[in-house]
């Protein structure tokens, strides 16, 4: 498997769209009917950035993320997408899923898609034989390099389900697996298809706190150590804010902040976003119906004990 | 109010006037056939004789079942109840469906009939033909439910000795008979009677001996088959062969029914082979021994060295039986005896090709016991624990596949010439085609997950293609082939077939797509029918497609009109795919099938392209088809576009999801099934009902097994819901925006 250098240390003069940038969302819109989940975001990510995408439920966080890898088709704007350093720069939009993912884009599903009746390995050699050249009739015959591609996948899959921690749950039925290992298992799925672009649409829903923590580390791992850059939606503002480099905050599918996550905490318009500024009461009724928005308030105070104790992180 | 009434409007009272209403249509079914000059003959006979009286009471009875529901199923799960159920189901059947008299075709009621208009008879037998029969039936019935409502230990024994008794009975009243009559009778009918009444012993034996409250069936089967290895299959074949080489008939030209014993003395002081001569005085009976008690000791001690040299002794006495048998049947053909035979391999006796089976059986159980010795012992608990299936654990043991297939390839080769022609007729023309379809069909519907109801289109072009090298057709081809060259040019037509009928078609979903394959198959038929100078339109081919010769230059072969050579052709080609498949279904290919079927976003978003895919599905399902298009045309010779109607994609897709989608075995399993039921039941219910029964079939077996005869585990655990956890993972909220498809 290849490593990716980090985006910090790349260079590339100023090509079109500008160096280093993996995916350049330009003033995309996305309606469904009378629905507009997407409303004229423009945003880049940064080649080897973890770059995050908050925002509340039916903001067009998961809307982004589809138009990104495919799967929708906005109606308006450009979305290029530059997975590698030195791949022709493409856009994404009309464009099959299949190939999407074959230019560098791996993706998890917030309501976790795996292949639930097919073992755990059998769901990651999924994912790495994609890349694989043997077709059937060297199956059948059993060639020789079709034995060799074969070693190679289950060997790679056992790696990529050690580095997940899943090693011991191999030969297990997916769908038997816990929520927490499902989640992973996708992204060993994911990282299966050795991509440059990974987006992680909610990996911590439905997860235990040391889950979150062990996530948290895996999600850094991929990013520095396999040189990978995240785009990741996530509810859980500590996860967020531990690792993300950058955010982007959206509401209502429009963007409405975008920043270092200390500038996110601070910024009006997202604070605004989350606890409403005209209406108190109503601000306090969507507070208790989502309970994820009560855990930014309490997380950003937890953030701001942490500063007063001096930076950990 | 009048408590009858009362009753009659309570569910149980409609109950029971729904049940007596199922006896009504009972007698009508299966009562007397109309009559031209009497319309009302047919209702009059069923509904106005005893006849009725008699369905009358099976609704009773049926009503009965279902109101004591709940306290019968008490007593069922007790040890011993399924075995008398299952015994008694058997020996109902067997004395009103099957056979007992070959000569005049007749089941048991018409044999009673016979015996009773005849004179002479032994008392055994008038008295069982009589009234003995069903009497000693409800006479076990009674005993083995009482011993199970009361737990009574010696009850059970009695229980057991009746039935012994019983099947003693049946099968000397039966011989009485046919020594009176002086035929060689094959009917199945007492041999099935006497299975019964000895699976009713067996059962009541076991439920006298157990201590447990409830029956543990799935763990006493467990236990017997994974006890040791290869154990229950080695102790199976040797006992066949034993009773092959005591008793059973091995040599049968016209009225002969000789056996080992009796075949020594008829070839005395001719000139058969030295070996053959030591082989019928007791060369058969060292070899059985020797090998049997080398596979079992092995068995026994897990000892893989032994194991090999059981196969190996095996093996040698599988060749030595060959060489023997084939030694007295092409001396008997040269012969002017009055015995002559058509030729080697003929008029041999079910002793012979049993030998032989069991000796290829003993061959895998010796290697059975090699190879589960080598995967070691530890590998049989963590096989165990790690079964994800409920499925029989024995199944999943060490070796128990190789058991498995050792015993199905005994029974492939040696079963089919002890059958009747016309049952080889059938195992070659309908079981073994429609297996074959069933297969290239199952990785269309079971693997890729496509719903294709023209698949027998394939089939057709496979056909005609053929009927075209070989010069059937009106018109020629540049240069005539032998026919099985035509199987690399079939092949090759029916990928291309499947791939011009994919592409447009494979981007509709599901239903549209059934819908176009449908109309695919019958405008495939209608073009036969229609293009007279292509085709021959409705007469079919113009010559006969020849039968094939296999000619590899030290040994020639041709087919002629016997079946069993097909048989075999047909189980050489088929295995190889089977082969083929089986490899394909666990590689990078059948995967991503997989994972197209369970989840079509999230393939695509792994970067499998579901198109090409799907696309490869259909050619390779195709292509099979097209193998055994060219089969079909070479053994019939003679076919037209009758022969590819819709009914029969219908009938293929049913066999592939009746022995389990998805699952190879299972198709090969569910079209063997259902294609000899119709065959089986063609003796046995008036032609118009034949139907009924299949349907029947699949309907009961669609409710208790949905997955299918042998189910794929995949499929399995689709169907089942995915594990443990599943409520689990339906606990936790799905998040926001559409939770739906593409969230
Ligand atoms: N396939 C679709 N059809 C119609 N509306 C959709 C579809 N997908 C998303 N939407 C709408 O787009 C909006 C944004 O949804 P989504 O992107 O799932 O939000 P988020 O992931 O931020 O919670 C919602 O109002 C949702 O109803
Ligand atoms: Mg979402």
């Amino acid at each position: 498997m290849t490593s990716f250098a980090k985006a910090g240390t790349d260079s590339a003069p100023g090509a079109q769209p500008a160096a280093g940038v993996a995916f350049d969302v330009q003033d995309v819109t996305l309606r469904f009917g009378g629905v507009t989940s997407l409303n004229h975001v423009s945003l880049q990510m940064r080649r080897g950035e973890i770059l995050a995408v908050i925002g509340p439920n039916g903001a067009g966080k998961t809307s982004l993320f589809n138009s990104l890898t495919g799967v929708y088709a906005p109606q308006e704007g450009r979305i290029t997408l530059q997975a590698r350093e030195g791949d022709e720069p493409v856009s994404v939009i009309g464009m099959k899923v299949h190939k999407v993912n074959h230019l560098g884009v791996a993706r998890t599903f917030q309501n976790i898609r795996l292949f639930p009746a097919l073992t755990a390995i059998e769901n990651v050699k999924i994912g790495i034989e994609t890349r694989q050249k043997s077709g059937p009739v060297s199956a059948m015959l059993g060639l020789p390099w079709q034995r060799r591609e074969e070693h190679a996948s289950t060997k790679r899959a056992l790696e990529l389900l050690s580095f997940v921690g899943l090693a011991h749950r191999a030969n297990d039925i997916a769908g038997s697996l816990a929520y927490g290992e499902q989640r992973r298992l996708e992204i060993a799925r994911a990282m299966g298809t050795n991509p440059s672009v990974l987006l992680l649409d909610e990996p911590a829903a439905g997860t235990n706190p040391v889950e979150k923590r062990e996530l948290a580390d895996l999600i850094k791992r991929i990013n520095v150590e396999d040189g990978v850059s995240v785009l990741l939606i996530e509810h859980d503002m500590k996860l967020v804010m531990s690792i993300a480099d950058r955010l982007v905050v959206l509401n209502f599918g429009q963007k409405i902040a975008e920043g270092t996550p200390e500038q996110i905490q601070r910024d009006p318009a997202v604070i605004a976003a989350y606890l409403g500024t005209t209406d108190e009461d109503a601000a306090k009724a969507e507070l208790e119906a989502q309970p994820e928005l009560r855990r930014i308030e309490l997380l950003t105070d937890e953030e701001r004990e942490r500063e007063n104790e001096g930076e950990t992180l | 109010m009048n408590p009858a009434l009362a009753f009659l409007r309570s569910d149980s009272g409609k109950r029971l006037g729904a049940c007596l209403g199922l006896g009504v249509a009972l007698a009508l079914m299966t009562g007397a056939t109309g009559r031209q000059d009497d319309y009302l003959y047919a209702i009059k006979e069923d509904l106005f004789t005893f006849h009725l009286i008699e369905n009358l009471l099976i609704g009773v009875v049926v009503w009965l079942l279902f109101t004591f529901w709940p306290v019968i199923r008490r007593y069922l799960t007790r040890p011993g109840a399924l075995g008398l159920l299952a015994g008694a189901m058997t020996v109902i059947v067997a004395q009103t469906v099957l056979g007992w008299y070959e000569p005049e075709d007749a089941k048991f009621s018409g044999l009673a009939t016979l015996v009773g208009d005849t004179n002479g008879i032994s008392a055994l037998s008038s008295a069982f033909f009589g009234w003995l029969a069903w009497a000693q039936l409800i006479a076990v019935i009674v005993v083995g439910a009482a011993a199970l409502v009361l737990r009574n230990r010696a009850l059970f024994w009695v229980g057991a000795a009746m039935a012994v008794a019983a099947a003693i009975i049946a099968s000397q009243a039966h011989k009485k008979v046919d020594e009176l009559a002086g035929v060689v009778d094959h009917a199945t009918g007492v041999t099935v009677a006497v299975w019964g009444y000895l699976t009713i012993a067996v059962a009541l034996a076991i439920a006298a001996i157990s201590t447990d409250d409830v029956a543990r069936t799935r763990e006493f089967v467990n236990a017997v088959l994974g006890w040791r290895p290869g154990f229950a299959l080695g102790a199976a074949a040797t006992a066949l062969a034993l009773y092959s080489l005591g008793v059973s008939s091995w040599f049968a030209p016209k009225s002969l029914n000789a056996t080992l014993a009796d075949v020594h003395s008829l070839f005395k002081g001719t000139s058969l082979a030295p070996i053959a001569v030591q082989y019928f005085i007791w060369l058969s009976w060292a070899l059985v021994i020797v090998a049997g008690a080398l596979v079992l000791v092995a068995a026994y001690f897990r000892s893989i060295i032994l194991g090999i040299v059981g196969a190996a002794a095996a093996a040698v006495g599988l060749v030595i039986t060959m060489i023997s048998i084939h030694a007295i049947t092409s001396l008997a053909a040269n012969s002017e005896n009055t015995y002559a035979t058509k030729g080697p391999w003929q008029n041999l006796g079910d002793g012979a090709w049993w030998t032989c089976a069991s000796f290829l059986a003993l061959a895998a159980a010796g290697l059975v016991v090699a190879q589960s010795a080598l995967k070691g012992r530890s590998a049989t608990a963590a096989d165990a624990a790690h079964d994800p299936s409920a499925g029989p654990r024995f199944l999943y043991a060490p070796g128990a596949t190789l058991a498995v297939l050792g015993a199905a390839a005994a029974a492939a080769i040696f079963i089919p010439p002890t059958l009747e022609p016309s049952w080889q007729t059938a195992l070659v023309t309908s079981i073994g085609i429609y297996m074959f379809l069933a297969i290239g069909l199952n990785v269309v519907v079971g693997w890729a997950g496509l719903l294709d109801l023209g698949f027998i289109a394939f089939y057709a072009i496979g056909a005609y293609t053929t009927a075209y090298l070989v010069g059937s057709l009106p018109v020629k081809p540049p240069f005539e082939l032998p026919v099985l060259w035509a199987i690399p040019f079939a092949i090759a037509v029916c990928l291309i077939a499947g791939v011009i009928l994919g592409f447009p078609t494979l981007r509709l979903r599901g239903d549209y797509l059934a819908i176009v394959t449908l109309g695919f198959g019958e405008i495939v038929r209608l073009v036969a029918v229609n293009s007279n100078g292509i085709t021959n339109g409705p007469r079919g081919t113009e010559d006969q497609v020849p039968h094939p010769v296999i000619n590899l230059g030290f040994v020639k072969f041709t087919f002629g009109l016997d079946q069993l050579p097909y048989w075999y052709l047909l189980l050489a080609v088929m295995v190889i795919v089977i082969i083929f498949f089986r490899r394909l279904e666990n590689s990078r290919t059948g995967r991503a099938w997989a994972a197209i079927r369970e989840d079509e976003v999230a393939a695509q978003a792994a970067g499998i392209n579901p198109v090409k895919y799907k696309l490869l599905a259909f050619a390779i399902g195709a292509s099979t088809s097209g193998i055994a298009g060219v089969l079909f045309a070479t053994n019939v010779g003679f076919f037209n576009p009758d022969n590819f109607k819709f009914e029969f994609s219908i009938l293929v897709l049913a066999y592939v999801v009746f022995g389990g989608m998805g699952s190879l075995p299972g198709a090969i399993a569910g079209a063997a099934v259902l294609t000899w039921l119709p065959e089986f039941l063609r003796d046995q219910v008036p032609s118009e009902d034949r139907q009924m029964y299949i349907g029947a079939v699949l309907v009961i077996m669609m409710i208790f097994r949905p997955a299918g005869l042998i189910p794929a585990k995949r499929r399995a655990t689709e169907l089942r819901g995915h594990g443990p956890d599943s409520a689990e993972s339906q606990a936790v909220p799905a998040g926001g925006g559409l939770g739906g498809s593409y969230a």
